[in-house]
This record gives structure tokens, sequence and C-alpha cells, in this order.
């Protein structure tokens, strides 16, 4: 066991730095999962809405009142470039500027362009609000016409108005099983891209040390058979992701307050399977022998692509069709997948879960069979090389 | 004698993988990432398009289907209706592929999958009706020989109350803001090359330093020919990751895009400057160096929001000033002023405090690096 | 002959509570082969890089070719070559790139560059790996471009730094008679290592430093003298009776001998016909003897004699 000895040895080292990725991942994990909530009833959409009342009168004043109602008033300087900012940077969704005139008009019944909207660009804020200002000054426009004075023109549109439809929801059992809170799914949602981090960090740094030439030549020359320290290798490094995997758990455990119960179990395998494909991909990336700063680069792009293109940051369904039929050929997207499907973000069936089960274990397979053909071409093809240089010397 | 240390400190710079990867590689790799990533998000949860909603008549309703035509022959349409049957419209609705069902039972009834913009502005669509109908019961109680003329005026094309005034001709999207960071941050990395300069040319350093030091070149002449050389190496890396963002990951960068150049070549100088009065000032070992530097610029980075978009915003909230100093931020700001404003009063700013910044830290590295003789080396 | 090139005086450097120099003064003259030999941690390294300017030392004077040596006598550097300890290349350069670079830091005319740097490569011998870079090459080979670095630009004092340490037997016989071709082409030269057969071989002139002191200056042949051995006469003996061993003692010039593993040693200091007397006593008693061998002392010897024991560094 002495190769397994001295990955232990070398794993020391690479602790602290693979500790700061775990941290910082818990902390991020713990911010995403008390930020993720679904409610069952329908509530009405809030925009934050600033208003520059030009015009300063009752009547403006009280479209002001009913706005506020439905939505947040944000107060904002009114400034060309402060609003430009405010509205990019979302600190509101929607200026609306009350034109000077606008009781006046109202009264006339000439309703064409009484407010004026600053506006990025055709937002559903601005096609929304646009809506309804429109709906208000035809219902006034409406009451006025019916002979009514101005205020009990108003006073009637604020009623009319005030109705509600009947909302829905489409009871999906979206929310998440009860032992499998949607909450609780961002934890294990982010789990890949930390994984690969951290796996990287410990197991690819040494496996890519004890492969090193001069150290596998200096090893080849023991007593030790090849195919016992291969074995050895990947025990070790089966051993560093299980302790890092582990220690996930246990986090898990933590964060959800409770031992995991009935459908989480699903989880717990699915991040162990998708651990042993990550195993095998340090094994395989480290068989080449990749220099400190390549592995580096390796690293930040393994761990940001499969997390970018297979949904783990950004729900899938804001990613485009071409770019999820690319993630099919990625095993963290077969990860989300079951893991969307624990959660029931998508339906949920035990077939499904466990056929994403068997996509994950058939690439760690294909990178374990991948793995030794690499180290049966590149080693062998060294003593190879040799040979002929040593025949072509002796001739 | 400056060319013959400019070739070298190009050449040595041009083969010095780091520097390939770091600046080169990785942020053409990181802007893919951020394409793949936030390329569709603005399209498809922010800027306006018609909702997808399923219609299921489960009692024939004429007038609301002429409603739904007119709005679907419209230049804009609010909304595409597609007419299926219950199961059909539910199957619809759980795959994600209609934002609603209005279920046409004598009254309109809405079912949606989850609350958001698009779910409110179908009920409020749905509500129409039911005001309309208020509104006419309203004119038959009230002024009945008027009624007529009051429906028909609900039901007839309006002009629209609103005019909009559209602030900006760049480009609204606020994911773009990854974009400008990723340039910030290349230029940031900067500071690393910047950092050699002085590995370089200190005794105490380096072994390489200890000799360039016994050379009968002055100092000062050296490290400007390394300065001038950094400066060349960065505006190449400025040039490619603008070039690639803009060209093959076809961002826009608004109309100007012939200003983002000189903007990010001026931000990867003030990186260089900035490690190389790190690398002067700080007398510490390389690795040291390196450890400084890469957390201040991560750190700075993040402030000016790398990782989480709205981290500047909520900067400008709380300390304000720090936005105005934080070299990361200034960059990144710079580029969305030349997007977003239509005048160059806060872009040219943002060019004078880059370009101050960059004199200081390079005045400050160069009176810490004078030729001197070190304590221990 | 007679021009001095180097002349320290005084020196002190101290690190806090350390003095690395007490008090060091050293004058080389021009044409030698100077030779600085101390053990490791005895203030080599620490004299040439006060005299380089690169350190500041607390009191003292240096000057080279009769001029105070600062950090901007550029006049005066561009006489030095500067060969280190550690090897000071660009990983990014060839060999051919390297001496270019340095090179070009002394010789603007790029005409007359060339040919120094051709020079320079045949003189160490790597004309087969001009297009090679520093990693490729073996750890002889890259302390020879390392050597070329320093000499390309012709100067007239050489510096060299332990210049040898790990290098294989070829290489730095190589690296040896080069510094020697170097004197011959008129160079003064300042040597530093703890190799004592290396300095014996090519220093025309020597000091010895201990603890930052200087504790013996002098040709080889003046330094051994200085020593009280001045000849080992070991002779194989089957029997050696105590009264014959006593006897040996007994003679003039003989300050110690040693009996052991039917080898005997007499240590003698000055005096003639030693080995002679030796014999005759042996002879007289009739005892028989086999291979009879004397030495005469290294400077091995007078280093150990100087500065206590070898052993030092491995006691610190």
């Amino acid at each position: 066991m002495q190769v397994f000895k001295a990955m232990f040895k070398i794993t020391k080292k690479r602790l602290p730095s693979a500790l700061a990725y775990i941290i910082v991942f818990i902390v991020i994990s713990v911010i995403a999962s008390s930020n993720a909530s679904k409610d069952s009833k329908f509530e009405m959409t809030k925009l934050k809405i600033c208003i520059f009342d030009e015009d300063d009168t009752s009547e403006s004043r009280e479209l002001s009142e009913l706005i506020a109602q439905n939505h947040d008033i944000v107060e904002i300087e009114n400034d060309r470039d402060v609003i430009i900012d405010s509205l990019y940077y979302k600190r509101a969704d929607y200026a609306l500027v009350i034109n000077e005139g606008y009781a006046e008009k109202l009264r006339a019944g000439d309703t064409a362009d009484i407010f004026a909207s600053y506006c990025l660009d055709e937002s559903f804020s601005t096609v929304y609000m646009g809506q309804f200002l429109d709906e208000y000054t035809n219902s006034v426009k409406a009451y006025l016409s019916m002979g009514m004075p101005i205020d009990e023109a108003l006073s009637c549109t604020e009623e009319a108005l005030s109705q509600e439809t009947d909302v829905s929801m489409l009871r999906n059992d979206k929310g998440g099983d009860a032992h499998y809170s949607v909450d609780f799914a961002a934890y294990f949602q982010y789990m890949p891209y930390i994984l690969i981090s951290a796996v990287f960090i410990i197991v690819c740094q040494v496996l890519v040390t004890m492969n090193r030439r001069d150290i596998r030549f200096r090893t080849n020359c023991s007593c030790i058979s090849s195919s016992k320290y291969t074995f050895q290798l990947f025990l070790g490094s089966g051993f560093f992701v299980l302790a890092v995997w582990l220690l996930f758990m246990a986090v898990g455990v933590m964060l959800n307050k409770e031992m995991y119960t009935g459908r989480a179990w699903y989880a717990v395998f699915n991040s162990l399977i998708f651990s042993a494909v990550v195993a095998a991909i340090a094994v395989f990336v480290s068989s080449f022998e990749p220099a400190d700063n390549i592995l580096n680069l390796i690293t930040q792009v393994l761990g940001l692509g499969l997390s970018f293109l297979c949904g783990v940051f950004i729900p899938r369904e804001i990613l485009s069709d071409k770019v999820l039929s690319v993630a099919r050929f990625l095993p963290a997207y077969w990860y989300i997948n079951a893991n969307e499907m624990i959660a029931d973000v998508i339906p949920f069936s035990s077939e499904g879960v466990i056929q994403c089960y068997l996509i994950q274990l058939g690439f760690a397979a294909a990178l374990i069979l991948l793995t030794l053909l690499v180290r049966k071409v590149r080693y062998s093809g060294a003593a190879i090389s040799t040979n002929v240089r040593k025949t072509a010397v002796s001739h | 004698m400056f060319l013959h240390l400019l070739k070298y400190e190009l050449k040595v710079g041009l083969r010095n993988k780091d520097l390939i990867i770091w600046l080169i590689l990785f942020p053409i790799v990181l802007g893919i990432f951020f394409k793949v990533a936030f390329g569709s998000i603005y399209e498809k949860t922010e800027k306006f398009s018609s909702i997808p909603v399923a219609v299921v008549e489960e009692k024939e309703n004429e007038a609301f289907r002429q409603v739904l035509e007119s709005i679907e022959n419209s230049d804009e349409p609010f909304l595409t209706a597609n007419f299926v049957d219950k199961e059909e419209a539910e199957k619809l609705l759980s795959d994600g592929d209609v934002e609603g069902i209005i279920t046409t039972d004598g009254e309109l009834s809405l079912t949606v999958k989850e609350k958001g913009l698009r779910e409110t502005m179908l009920k409020s669509f749905a509500e129409q009706y039911k005001i309309r109908e208020r509104i006419a019961m309203d004119a038959i109680n009230t002024a009945p020989e008027k009624a007529q003329e009051v429906i028909s005026s609900l039901t007839s094309e309006t002009v629209s109350s609103c005019r909009k005034i559209p602030l900006t001709q760049g480009n609204p999207d606020v994911y773009i803001q990854y974009f400008y960071n990723l340039i910030a941050m290349v230029a940031m990395f900067g500071c690393m090359t910047g950092m050699h300069i002085t590995m370089q040319n200190q005794a105490d350093l380096s072994a390489l330093g200890a000799r360039n030091n016994c050379s009968p070149v002055p100092k000062s002449k050296s490290v400007l020919a390394c300065l001038v050389g950094s400066f060349v190496l960065q505006t190449i890396c400025m040039v490619l990751c603008v070039t690639f963002l803009a060209f093959v990951l076809k961002t826009d960068f608004g109309d100007r895009l012939w200003l983002v150049y000189p903007t990010a070549v001026l931000g990867g100088i003030m990186g260089v400057t900035f490690g190389f009065m790190v690398g002067s000032l700080a007398c510490v070992g390389e690795k040291a160096k390196v450890a400084i530097l890469m957390t201040v610029t991560m750190s700075l980075c993040f402030c000016s929001g790398l990782m989480m978009g709205n981290m500047k915003a909520v900067i400008a909230e709380k300390i304000p000033w720090f936005n105005n100093i934080n070299p990361a931020a200034v960059i990144s700001d710079s580029f969305y002023c030349l997007n977003i404003y239509e005048d160059y009063d806060r872009f040219i700013t943002k060019l004078i405090t880059m370009a101050v910044t960059a004199a200081v830290f390079a005045a400050l590295g160069f009176l810490a690096s004078r030729r001197k003789k070190y304590a221990s080396i | 002959m007679e021009n001095t090139v180097v002349k320290i005086q005084d020196l002190v450097k101290r690190y806090g509570d350390l003095i690395a120099l007490d008090h060091f003064s050293l004058e080389i003259k021009e044409g030698e082969i100077f030779g600085l030999l101390g053990p490791n941690g005895s203030g080599k390294t620490t004299t040439i890089n006060c005299l380089l300017s690169l350190l500041s030392y607390d009191k003292g004077s240096i000057e080279i070719f009769g001029r105070e040596m600062t950090p901007v006598s550029y006049d005066i550097k561009k006489e030095i070559g500067i060969i280190m300890q550690n090897v000071a290349v660009f990983d990014e350069l060839t060999v051919y790139e390297n001496i270019d670079y340095f090179c070009g830091l002394y010789i603007k005319d790029k005409e007359k560059r060339k040919k120094c740097i051709d020079e320079a490569v045949k003189f160490v011998g790597l004309e087969d790996f001009v297009k090679f870079y520093p990693k490729k090459l073996s750890g002889g080979l890259l302390r020879r471009l390392n050597i070329a670095c320093g000499i390309a630009h012709k100067p007239k004092l050489i510096i060299l730094d332990e210049p040898t340490v790990a290098v294989d037997p070829q290489s730095r016989n190589r690296i040896l008679e080069g510094i020697q071709e170097l004197s011959r082409n008129g160079a003064t030269i300042i040597y530093t290592s703890h190799y004592m057969e290396e300095v014996e071989q090519i220093c025309t002139r020597i000091a010895i430093m201990d603890k930052g002191k200087k504790v013996a200056e002098g040709t080889k042949d003046e330094l051994k003298r200085m020593i009280k051995n001045t000849e080992t006469i070991t002779i194989e003996i089957l029997e050696l009776p105590d009264n014959v061993l006593r006897d040996i003692s007994g003679l003039d010039h003989v300050y110690d001998t040693n009996y052991s593993d039917g080898k005997l040693s007499v240590y003698c200091s000055g005096g003639k016909h030693n080995l002679l007397r030796i014999l005759d006593v042996l002879q007289k008693k009739e005892l028989g003897f086999g291979r009879v061998y004397t030495e005469l002392p290294t400077l091995n010897d007078v280093f150990l004699e100087i500065t206590g024991t070898a052993l030092r560094d491995k006691e610190e």
C-alpha cells in the first residue's frame, strides 16, 4: 500500500486550497437555498414604478394612488442619467411621466399622449403598464361620456378596475416532494461545480504528481507490478472522492436539519454516482500529465463549462435548445435531470431517475476504458520508442 | 538599447505560457460560457415578446374569439392563442409551452403554472372583459340613451395614451454586464505581466534581476522598456479579447465599438501599472506577490459584478464612492457609459480616471524601483 | 601586471545580529585569477554582491579600476562580467537569444555583438544547442550557458560565483580551462568556490575566508608554507613494536605519528630527508615494510588547518 500512503501525504498539502472551495460552496448553497421559494397561491407581480407628476392636480394624484395600490412606488431623482441607471440596474421597472395638462385633456376626452414613459427597450413592464394606462383612460372617458362629473367618473373607474378574475394554479406537485423540498434541491443543484473543483484540486494534482515521468519511471523500476500500481491509484482516488462526497452529505444533513428521508435518498445516490463520474474524469485527465497551469485551466473549463452548459448555475429552461442538445452528451446534464425529477420540477418517475443514473455510470465506464487505453498507448508507447532507438543505435 | 530591451521583453512575454493561458485562452473560454448562459436570458425573460396561451372553449364565445384574432393580427401581438381541449392545454402548460390557460365558460378564467409578470398580464387581459362589462352595465343604468355610444367607443381602436421615450440607442440587455466585467478581468490580469517587470529588474527577487542589475543599462531605462513591452502585450490581449467577444460571440457593445477598443486597452494599461506598483512596493517573494495580486484582483472583480451581476448596483447604493475608485468597476462602467449614454461626459470622466490611476500607479512603481542597493538578497 | 583592479577596504556587512563580513579587505591585481575560498556561509557571495553594489554595506569602501563602485557606475559595470551562483537566464528564450539579450545590454553594435555571441557559444561549446530552450539543457550545459551569458561581451573583470556547482567532471574541466583561457586573454578573474582542487588548479592567488574574515591570503605555495604540516609519510608495515614507534616520534621535525591497520603515518613539519631518516630507523630494527609513499600538503589541508574543520557546515 505504499502508493496509497504516498498519495495521502501529497494530498495533505492540497487540503487548504480545497477547503477554501468547499467553504465557498457551502456559503453559496446556503444563500441559494434561502432564496429559492415558490408559492402555490397566485399573486399579482408588483412592479417598481417611479412617477414624475408634472401635472400635479387632484386627478393625477388619484392615478398615482391607484398605481401605488398595486405596485411599489420608488423615488428617483428626475435626471436623465439617474433614470437610465435605475432602469438598467432594475432599481425601477417603469418610469412614468404624467404630462402637464393631464387633468384638462382627460376631462376633454383627448387622451392621446397624456403620459410619457422612459424606457430602454420594449420590455414586458412597458407593455403591461401601457395597457393598464390605456384601459384606465378609456374607462374614464367612457364614464365621462355618460355625463358623469370627473370625480365621479374616476371613482367609478377605480371600482370597475378593481374587479378580479380568479386565477388557479396548475397543481403539478410543484414545490417539491415532502422529503426533498425545492429549497434543499438547490444544494444538490450546485454540487457538480464544486465536486469538480474540489476533486480536481485534490485528486488530479496528486495523480499528476504520481504520473510524472521521472516518478513513473522510478516506480516502474521497482518490484511493484503495473496493474497493482494502477489499482492503488484508483483506490486512492476513489477514497478521496468518497471523503469529499461524504463531507458534502454531512453538510447537507446539517442544512436539511434532519437525516435524509424518502426521496432525498435518490438525490444522495445521484450525487454519489456523479462523484464517480468526476473521479473518472480526474483519472482520465491526469493520465495526460498536464502541467500545473494547464491543469488549472482544465479545472476551470470543466467546472464552469459543465455547470453553464448543463444548467447548474442557470435554470435549463432559460438555456437555448441548441445548448441543451449539446449538453445531452455531458454527464452533468443527466445529473441535473435526475435532480429536477427528484425535486418534482419535471415529472418524477423512479424509472426515469434510474435511467439517469445508468447514463451517468455509462459515462464513468467509458472514461475508465479510455483511461486504460491512453495509459496503454502512452506508457507502452514510451517503451517501444526506446526499444526502437536502442536497435537503431546497435545497428 | 531601448529597442533591444523591448524586443526581448516581447519575445519573453509572447512565449510565456501563463500569459497565453490566463490572458487569452481563459477569457475566451469564460466568454463562451457567459454567452451560453446569459446570451438568451434577456430575450427570454425581459424583452417583450408575445405570450403564448392555450384557450379552452367550454362554451363557444364568438366575441372573445374575435378579440383574440384582432390582437393576433396587430403589429405587435401581445399574445398568441392556441385553441385546444382541456387535456392538451394542461399538457402544454406543464411542459412550459404556454404560459397560461384561458377557459371560456361564460366567464373567463385563467390557469397558470407560476407567478410572474407574464401571468399578471394574462390576468389583467382576462379582467378587461369584466371591466368592460361593468362599464357597459353602468352605462345602461345611468345613461341608457348613451349606452350604445359608450360601448362602441370601448371596443373601438383608441390612440395610445402613453408616449414612450427611449433613453438609449444602446444595448439594454443587463446581462451584457458580465462581458464588460470579463474584459475588466482580463485588464486586471495585466497586473501579473506588470509584476514580472519588477521580478526581472530587482536583484533581491531573482537571479535574473541580479544579473540585470550588474549590467551597465540604467535601471530606469530597462524598467521603462519592460513597462512599454508589457503595455504592448496587454494591448494584444485586450484587442483579442474584445474582438472575440464582439465578432465571434456577437456581443452587442452598442453602436460605438471603435471606442470600446481604446477603452479596453487603457484598462489593460491600468492593470499592468497596478501590478507594477504592487510588485515594486511589496517587499515579499514572488509567490506572495502573486497571491496578493490575485486576491485583490478577484475581490475587485467580484465587487464590480463578475460573479454576481447585481453586485455593482448593491455597492452603488451602500458605498457609492467605491465604484468610482475600484479599477475593475471603472473599466466595466466605461463600457456601460459607452453603450447606454448618448453623450460622452461620463465616459470621458471614466477614461480620465483610468489614465490618472495608471499614471499614479506607474509613478509610485518607478519611485519604489529606483536603482538601489538591497539590505539582503 | 601591477595595476590594482579591485580594492576592498574594511568592509563590514551585518544581517541583523549576524556579521556577514567583518572588516574584510582585499586587493586584486590585473591579470590575476583570484580564488576566494571558504566554507558555506563564510561570506563569499556577500562579498561579491557588495562588490557589485547589489547589497548595501555598513562600513568600508570598494574601488574597481581605481574608481568607487556605486549602483550607477555604468562605466565600471560595462567592464564586468558576472556569473552567478544561480543560473540566471530566461526560460522563454533560446540559448542564442539569451546570450544575445545579455550581450546586448553591453554592446550596442549589432555586427560586433554577433561576433561576440558566436565566439561565446564556441567558447562554452554550445554550438549544437543554440536553438534549444534552457529547460531542455542538462545541468552542465545550463551552467555553460550561464557562463556564456556572463562573458560574451569580453569584460575585463570576470566574477564567477561557484560556477561549477552540480556540474559533471567533463563540463567542469571545460569550464576551468575556459577560465584560464580568459585569463590568458587578459581578463582579471575572481573565482569563488569551496572545491579546493579547482582553486588549486587554476588560481594564481587565493584568499581564504571564514566567518566573514579573511584568514589567509597568498599564492598556493605561500599558503601551504603557512601550515605546520609539510609532508605526510605513510608506510605499510605489519608489525611495529611500541618502542620503535616512540623512536620515530622522537625524530626531528616529526610532530605526530599514528599506527593502525598495519599502516604507519608520520606527520612532518619542515626539514629535509625525513623519509630517509624514518626508513633508517626501521632498517636498524630489521623490520620489513611494504609500500611507502609521501604526500605533500594540499590546499585542503591548509583549509582544514586554518578554518578548523571542513565539517563545520554539517554542524550548523
